[in-house]
């Protein structure tokens, strides 16, 4: 289309031959004569964007983005990457699946769907839970869409339980799905990286909704004691949710035969690279939670032949039908996300994810040894079982720590005056030695 | 050329019992644990799921794929959804190697990431006419329900409790009563008048002193101009309401008309409909609100903004917190900075032209009635005798993904159809031939429909009954 | 289309009917209704003992395209329910006044019998 006028736009691919017929065809002079609007809030300005070629654009925004500094990221809390096989993007990429939307109509969509089904059936043999959605938007929404469900499920409960290391932008996004609904954060106390389960005991009431526990944890920490959680919950009523990942849940114990009533999550650390904080939110839980589960589900039937096919199924919870009293206002998901993580998924097989995983427990235990030889450093800081990320606890002052390593080429994360938190997965772990030899010359 | 349309075929493998098996059906494999260095009682015992190499991946996605349909397919009628051509130079820009930035990277070392989200705060700002923008809400509809948290903010901030009730009118998408829903407030719907837009009289008997909001599209989503929009605006703010504009038909105006012009307070761009990003079989999209200055404090944390040494995140004063653990679907807002600067503002303004253009050509050669005129980029037809849900199975016959059946409810079979401006005049004719080749059919054609897609006509209600909804619940020896 | 409209039975406006039996009724959905909704997936019903009060939600009815309140057409407690309905909500699609049955209750209060319409009058609403 490049001898089209650049008072085009590139991507209409009308002749000045069609847009006069089609207006004689409908007896007007111009296409503003298709326009009724109002003088008065009629723009005639310019919004000042200069359009640009496609080489153009690409020189430009690479160089914007060159002004970001290369340093090397030792940074989790929350948001992970893995190496990414090139099989994920040549497949999500093709554009019957990047192009497509929502499966409304289930018969010219069957590949889709099928790769959601498929999506769902991993998380629930990740999760041990009888059901799993097709995607939430992130980490933090999901939470925030367990806190509704579990309202759903015992409405004259009004609390949720939360741990004091949750992550402030988790806590915020939870606040605003639950507070307008009558709900209540409260947090418990962990310690030494772990939920404290003494003093959790005497925050369950019969108020509590729900009690939320993460593993691996903010600080990178796998919780020991979720079933005794879960007993304590279920024993005053209340339900519980684990904020987890897939990978973790290839190597953790089953969150269902712990007595996780829910899990969430950020699906994306398979499938999807470093994206500024942009993931999937996973979403499963029990099965008698079905008609008030939130977010879309890919069900199986059958079609006119009697073969198997798949189709979108309880949608009358949905907002587009139930409108106000919908089990959420999701509508656009992440599902294209899921589907690379599918494929990720896949690809690597049950072998490849517990490698990965092990690979998850094996680079901190690697990195934190090596770290805690020198003066001045201890880590990890807790004596727990950690994944992907530790604690490093430092006699200098952690923000100088941070400062000076960022000289030296590195990103790393300060949680506290003397605390930071190092993580180290397969994207990163060629540069373990370098880091630590960094690290040795900035505490001296 | 004749006027017969085009028949469709998609492509499938088909066996007895299904189509294409699923990856349980193929080498599910049990792998114990054993090695795994972490204490057992902290481990599961086993991991069971299926184990395949790369080619026989390849080829079940790649048959997977040929089993869906996409924009670059064909037609994608779908009303309300804009779905428009997605440039594929986007895709290329969202994996340049500086795009892939974690996102608790200190501010000063990510200027550029930075640039890019202030750059498209600053452009879409301008589009709509409003003084600041936040790009964190992952879609449309977390758009809305951030826009009902300022909303909530900003009334509470003046003193005032009491307004609890939210205005709607029937016919608004299904998002806008659910998000205000889950922020707290009543919905009071409000009919159309006879000509299919905002009914005053009813307007002025729902505003009160209990009023928040009245949450609008504009065109309304029977394609028509609000010509009232003024006189809406100053009766909403007469009463101490706000005004809010749902963003999904905004395609319709680029360059003609502002949002903020018309009265309204706050806005929700949607990037996957307007701003050309992938729908990606339902997401990611991302929902980018802007509001006027009144409401600038309450945005969600962070904003993006321009200081004397580069770019800097912001807290707002009074901000609302977060609606996204992290900065909203980073990706898409990158794809549709690029396609706002390959368009410009003439390629924006040409992008409405068309899209109205093409709407309302497809519209006059279509033979089912359309009861409510003159409509801008989509129109709601309807199909009379014939159920618009078999309709739109047998139009997948032709190879057109079908318009939005049976919504807004004021039409009666309704077929909500948007043609976008990525058609030309030769396939808005076939388009045309195919609605007009199955008006002309009977029920039992349109019953047995459709017969050219990958599989038959879905039975539903088993799916609804019986739910199965993961290869566990299909082989319960998995 | 005509809808069937048994004659021994009494209606609500909302589309209920009751068959009572001295102090007990039988509550159900019309044929009007059970059409309007299509096929039945799902029923939220009370339980034994519950307390329905004439006019207010006691449960819901979920078909393949809506979501439908149900009203109880008179005050009582739940004596017994349809469980049946539990693996075959499709009953109520296809015997809506007969196996497709959802509750019997013990009615409170025998002068509201009166607020109830007619099959005739039922009749001339959903015509």
């Amino acid at each position: 289309m490049t001898n089209f006028p650049s008072t085009q736009s590139p991507y209409t691919p009308h002749t000045p031959a069609d847009v006069e017929a089609m207006l004689s065809h409908l007896g007007f002079e111009s296409i503003d004569d298709l326009f009724n609007i109002p003088p008065p809030i009629q723009f005639s300005d310019s919004f000042k964007i200069q359009p640009r070629s496609e080489h153009e654009i690409k020189t430009e925004l690479k160089g914007i983005f060159d002004k970001n500094l290369p340093l090397v990221e030792f940074l989790g809390h929350g948001y992970y990457s893995h190496y990414i096989p090139s099989l994920v993007d040549h497949i999500s990429d093709r554009s019957e699946f990047l192009t497509s939307y929502t499966q409304y109509q289930p018969e010219i969509s069957q590949g889709f769907l099928q790769v959601l089904f498929e999506y769902q059936s991993l998380i629930v043999e990740l999760t041990g839970l009888e059901i799993a959605n097709s995607s939430m938007y992130d980490f933090a929404t999901s939470i925030g869409e367990a806190a509704l469900l579990s309202g759903r499920i015992s409405p004259t409960r009004t609390k949720i339980l939360v741990p004091d290391i949750l992550r402030s932008e988790r806590l915020s996004v939870l606040k605003n799905y639950t507070s307008n609904s009558g709900f209540k954060i409260e947090s418990y106390p962990t310690r030494d990286s772990n939920t404290d389960i003494e003093k959790l005991e005497n925050l369950f009431s019969d108020d509590v909704s729900m009690i939320y526990i993460e593993s691996p944890n903010s600080h990178g920490a796998l919780e020991e004691s979720i079933k005794d959680i879960s007993e304590m919950a279920h024993a005053s009523g209340s339900l519980c949710c684990l904020g987890t990942d897939p990978i973790a849940l290839s190597i953790l114990e089953v969150p269902s035969s712990l007595g996780v009533d829910i899990v969430v999550g950020d699906a994306s650390v398979l499938g999807l690279p470093n994206a500024y904080g942009m993931g999937v939110g996973l979403f499963a839980c029990r099965s008698d939670y079905l008609r008030k589960v939130p977010g879309r589900l890919v069900g199986i039937t059958k079609d006119a032949t009697n073969r198997r096919a798949y189709t979108l199924t309880l949608q009358t919870r949905e907002q587009h039908i139930r409108r106000e009293r919908a089990t959420s206002n999701i509508c656009t998901n992440q599902a294209w996300v899921a589907l690379r993580t599918a494929i990720h998924a896949a690809y690597l097989g049950p072998h490849g994810l517990i490698n990965l995983a092990k690979q998850c427990i094996e680079l901190p235990l690697e990195l934190s040894s090596k770290l805690d030889t020198i003066e001045g450093v201890h880590a990890p800081s807790h004596s727990r079982h950690h994944f992907r990320e530790f604690v490093v606890r430092t006699d200098k002052k952690a923000m100088e720590v941070v400062q000076s390593l960022e000289v030296k080429g590195y990103a790393v994360s300060a949680i506290g005056d003397h605390e930071l938190l190092i993580c180290v997965t397969d994207t990163n772990s060629s540069h373990i030695d370098a880091f630590v030899d960094a690290f040795k010359e900035v505490i001296s | 050329m004749s006027n017969s349309p085009p028949h469709y075929d998609q492509a499938k493998w088909t066996s007895q019992s299904v189509y294409e098996p699923l990856l349980s059906e193929k080498n599910m494999t049990e792998v114990s644990l054993d090695g795994v260095p972490l204490p057992p009682n902290l481990k599961r015992s086993s991991l069971t799921l299926p184990s395949l190499s790369e080619p026989e991946l390849a080829r079940h996605y790649t048959r997977l794929s040929q089993m869906t349909y996409g924009v670059d397919s064909g037609p994608y009628l779908l009303g309300s959804c804009t779905m428009k051509y997605n440039p594929k130079f986007t895709e290329d820009v969202a994996v340049l190697p500086g795009c892939s930035m974690h996102p608790d990277r200190a501010p000063h070392t990510i200027q550029g990431t930075l640039e890019i989200l202030y750059t498209l705060q600053e452009h879409l700002a301008t589009i709509g006419g409003m003084d600041a923008v936040t790009l964190q809400p992952p879609a449309g509809a977390a758009g809305e329900f951030t826009g009902i948290l300022i909303i909530k903010a900003f009334h509470e901030s003046n003193g005032d409790f009491s307004r609890n009730e939210i205005i709607i009118p029937e016919s608004a998408h299904g998002t806008n009563p659910a998000s205000a829903a889950l922020g707290g407030y009543k919905t009071i719907e409000i009919p159309s008048n006879e000509q299919g837009t905002v009914n005053i009289d009813a307007l002025q008997a729902a505003l009160s002193e209990n009023t928040a909001a009245l949450m609008l599209t504009n065109p309304n989503t029977l394609g028509l101009f609000e010509l009232e929009i003024e006189l809406i605006a100053s009766m909403v703010h007469k009463a101490g309401g706000l005004l809010y504009y749902d963003g999904a038909n905004l395609n319709a105006l680029l360059g003609r008309s502002r949002p903020r012009d018309m009265g309204f307070d706050i806005m929700h761009y949607n990037v996957h409909k307007t701003f050309a990003t992938p729908h990606g079989g339902g997401g990611p999209g991302a929902g980018p609100v802007g509001v006027v200055s009144k409401l600038e404090s309450f945005l969600p944390a962070p904003i993006v903004i321009k200081t004397k040494s580069g770019f800097d995140l912001f807290t707002p004063e009074n901000t609302i917190g977060k609606v996204h653990g992290f900065y909203g679907n980073w990706l898409c807002l990158v794809k549709a900075l690029a396609y706002i600067l390959r368009l410009g503002d003439r390629g924006l303004l040409d992008a409405s032209a068309k899209a109205v253009l093409n709407a309302n050509y497809l519209g006059s050669k279509i033979q089912y009635e359309i009861p409510f005129r003159p409509f801008y980029h989509e129109f709601v037809a309807s199909s009379g005798d014939q159920d618009a849900a078999e309709v739109a199975k047998r139009l997948l016959d032709y190879g057109v993904h079908p318009p939005t059946t049976k919504w807004p409810l004021i039409v009666p079979q309704a077929l909500l159809v948007e043609p976008t401006e990525s058609e030309n005049k030769s396939t808005l004719d076939q388009i045309a031939a195919s609605f007009n080749a199955v008006l002309t059919e009977d029920q039992s054609t349109l019953k047995s429909a459709p017969n050219s897609t990958a599989s038959a006509r879905i039975d539903q209600t088993t799916a609804a009954r019986f739910p199965i909804l993961s290869w566990h619940a299909l082989d319960p020896s998995l | 289309m005509t809808f069937s409209i048994p004659d021994d039975r009494i209606y609500s406006q909302s589309h209920e009917w009751a068959l009572v039996d001295s102090n007990t009724a039988i509550v159900g959905i019309t044929d009007f209704a059970q059409d309007e909704l299509g096929d039945i997936v799902f029923l939220e019903l009370p339980t034994i003992g519950d307390i329905l009060i004439k006019e207010q939600i006691f449960g819901l009815v979920e078909s393949i395209k809506a979501v439908s309140d149900l009203y109880a057409p008179l005050s009582g407690t739940v004596l017994e329910i349809n469980s049946v309905l539990e693996t075959e909500p499709e009953q109520v699609n296809d015997d809506p006044y007969n196996t497709g049955w959802l509750l019997k209750i013990e009615l409170k209060d025998l002068s509201e019998i009166d607020t109830l319409l007619t099959a005739e009058e039922y009749g001339s609403q959903t015509s």
